[in-house]
């Protein structure tokens, strides 16, 4: 710090501005995703059931998050580097739940009003031997539930071999956040903030 | 002033005077200006920093612990409110001359600040890409370091770039090239204050980079490129020091750390690689002679950093050929017979050059 020049307080005051603001944006946008997102509920794999709400947070898994080329319709699986980004469509299923319809390096022009695009990151990618028997694991920023260390226990009870599903909220872009869970048809949500 | 240095001077001012070469005016004014010179890094600005990362870790435990009692917004408000104390207190400090101690409250809202993106990402359960949290932050940091000309801001934007791309290559397993980008807008924040030890932090991150390179490259091979890297600037400061001897203060440091990159190349390459026993004894050879010309060029220059890991990468090297070769084969032995005679004959050598040099001039170092 170069000491004490006229600027220093305005300057002081624009950083805490633009870093405030900073975090105020990221608050609004995932408070109106929640909000104005499309709602749709998906069962979870819990990865370890026995431990599913032991610590910080859950680690949850579903059917989206690995992805077999030889089981989506249509898809290149060749334009995924890991890291980058991918959009998968999901139809409902008329057994209730979603399937996979589409996979896409971009956000698809043309969307079915029943359908839903999911904007998700290549997390890992296993080639098999034939390009078209590829493995594909996805990250969604839906796969982690933090659970308060009071909450976690009573959640923990009913999960035991129950029924849980995520309700997630998608926005226009893809982009989906974690609203909460339904366990047993019960559901767990936090308000939003704002 | 670092007390090594004014120490050192006093005991050399001492010498000097009873040769003659200075008067005793002219020590006292030397010293004076030696106490005066540089800002006096004292104690209380010290613990102010320490006391400044405790706080940070403190919100940041606070955080994950999910302190329920409080509602979500009311720890959000908290936060953000830390932040803004954090800035008024660090001008109020800035205000009565305190600049150091400014720099630690300053250091602690930009704590807040990260402290904050976690909390808005537990409560968001957001976690598409956990470095993307660290990436906000540093830029944070990045930014109150430039406009406030806050060093120890600048640090941590240095710090979480280097976190920032470690949790990058650890998702990935690959080479993390956005990294230099962060490193760059740092590094020249560091010149631009003109803070010799940023510089430092900068090169150390770099020749963290560079090692790594070799594990990430070519399916984790590519130590070859590593020490053909750490060689190639090695030759080039080496260069420099001739063309601009006025610049040793940049050079040397650098010099240094080409130094490590090298040894790690290379040292990975012996060691850390499936590699027939004559190509060890080939690349052992090349490292020790390597580092036995770091080391005359250490002394020759008087870069003691440079002399120092000349001594530690010898050693290291020694006892890693013995760990890697003891038992497995006879010519272990003969392996350092030899290394011990051409190491002795060296030392014969450069006691003659000495000797021839001492005529005109005293020996150094």
């Amino acid at each position: 710090m170069s000491g004490t020049h006229r600027y220093f307080w305005p300057l002081l005051v624009v950083v805490a501005l633009v870093q405030s603001a900073a975090l105020f944006k990221i608050v609004y946008d995932k408070d109106r995703l929640l909000k104005t997102g499309r709602e749709i509920t998906m069962p979870v794999k819990p990865l370890d059931p026995r431990d599913i709400f032991r610590g910080d947070y859950v680690t949850l898994g579903y059917d989206i998050s690995t992805l077999n080329t030889s089981h989506v319709p249509i898809g290149n699986f060749d334009n995924f580097p890991v890291g980058s980004a991918a959009y998968i469509t999901l139809s409902p299923n008329p057994a209730g739940g979603w399937a996979v319809a589409a996979v896409a390096p971009e956000h698809p022009t043309t969307v079915a009003p029943t359908d839903v695009v999911l904007k998700g990151r290549v997390d890992r990618i296993w080639r098999a031997q034939t390009a078209s028997d590829s493995v594909i694991n996805m990250r969604y920023g839906i796969e982690t539930y933090f659970v308060a260390e009071g909450t976690g226990r009573a959640l923990e009870s009913k999960v035991r071999e129950h029924k849980i599903d995520a309700i997630v909220a998608v926005g226009a872009d893809g982009t989906a956040v974690l609203k909460g869970l339904v366990i047993d048809g019960e559901r767990h949500v936090d308000p939003p903030l704002l | 002033m670092w007390a090594p240095y004014k120490k050192r001077l006093a005991r050399d001012l001492d010498r000097w005077e009873a040769n003659g070469w200075v008067t005793n005016d002219g020590r006292t004014a030397i010293l004076s200006d030696v106490e005066s010179s540089g800002r006096n890094f004292s104690l209380a600005s010290a613990l102010a920093i320490l006391a400044s990362v405790l706080f940070g870790f403190a919100a940041i435990s606070f955080v994950a612990a999910h302190w329920e009692e409080m509602p979500r917004l009311g720890r959000l408000v908290l936060l953000l409110a830390s932040i803004w104390a954090g800035y008024g207190v660090a001008g109020w400090l800035a205000a009565r001359g305190h600049g150091a101690l400014a720099d630690a409250a300053i250091l602690f809202a930009v704590a807040m600040f990260g402290a904050s993106i976690m909390l808005i990402s537990q409560m968001y359960n957001i976690d598409g890409n956990p470095p993307d949290a660290v990436l906000m932050w540093w830029i944070g940091a990045l930014f109150a370091g430039v406009l406030l000309r806050s060093n120890p801001a600048l640090a941590l934007a240095m710090v979480l770039v280097c976190v920032w791309s470690s949790m990058e290559v650890l998702q990935s397993n690959a080479v993390h090239w956005p990294f230099l980008g962060g490193w760059a807008a740092v590094t020249g924040a560091f010149v631009w204050q003109r803070w010799f030890p940023g510089l430092h932090l900068s090169a150390l991150a770099l020749t963290g980079f560079l090692i790594s390179l070799g594990y990430l490259l070519g399916r984790g091979h590519e130590h070859t490129a590593v020490a053909i890297i750490g060689m190639l600037v090695a030759a080039a400061v080496i260069g420099a020091e001739k063309v601009l001897p006025d610049y040793d203060h940049l050079t040397a440091p650098i010099l240094a750390y080409a130094v490590v990159v090298t040894f790690a190349g290379l040292y990975a390459l012996q060691f850390f690689e499936n590699t027939s026993l004559g190509t060890l004894i080939a690349l052992a050879a090349l490292t020790l002679v390597l580092l036995l010309g770091a080391i005359s060029y250490g002394l020759a220059t008087a870069n003691r950093g440079v002399l120092w890991l000349g001594y530690i990468g010898f050693s290291l090297e020694v006892l890693s050929v013995y760990w890697k070769t003891v038992g497995s084969i006879l010519n272990t032995s003969l392996f350092f017979l030899v290394a011990a005679l051409i190491v002795a004959a060296l030392a014969y050598m450069a006691l003659r050059i000495a000797q021839r040099g001492r005529s005109s001039t005293e020996a150094a170092v």
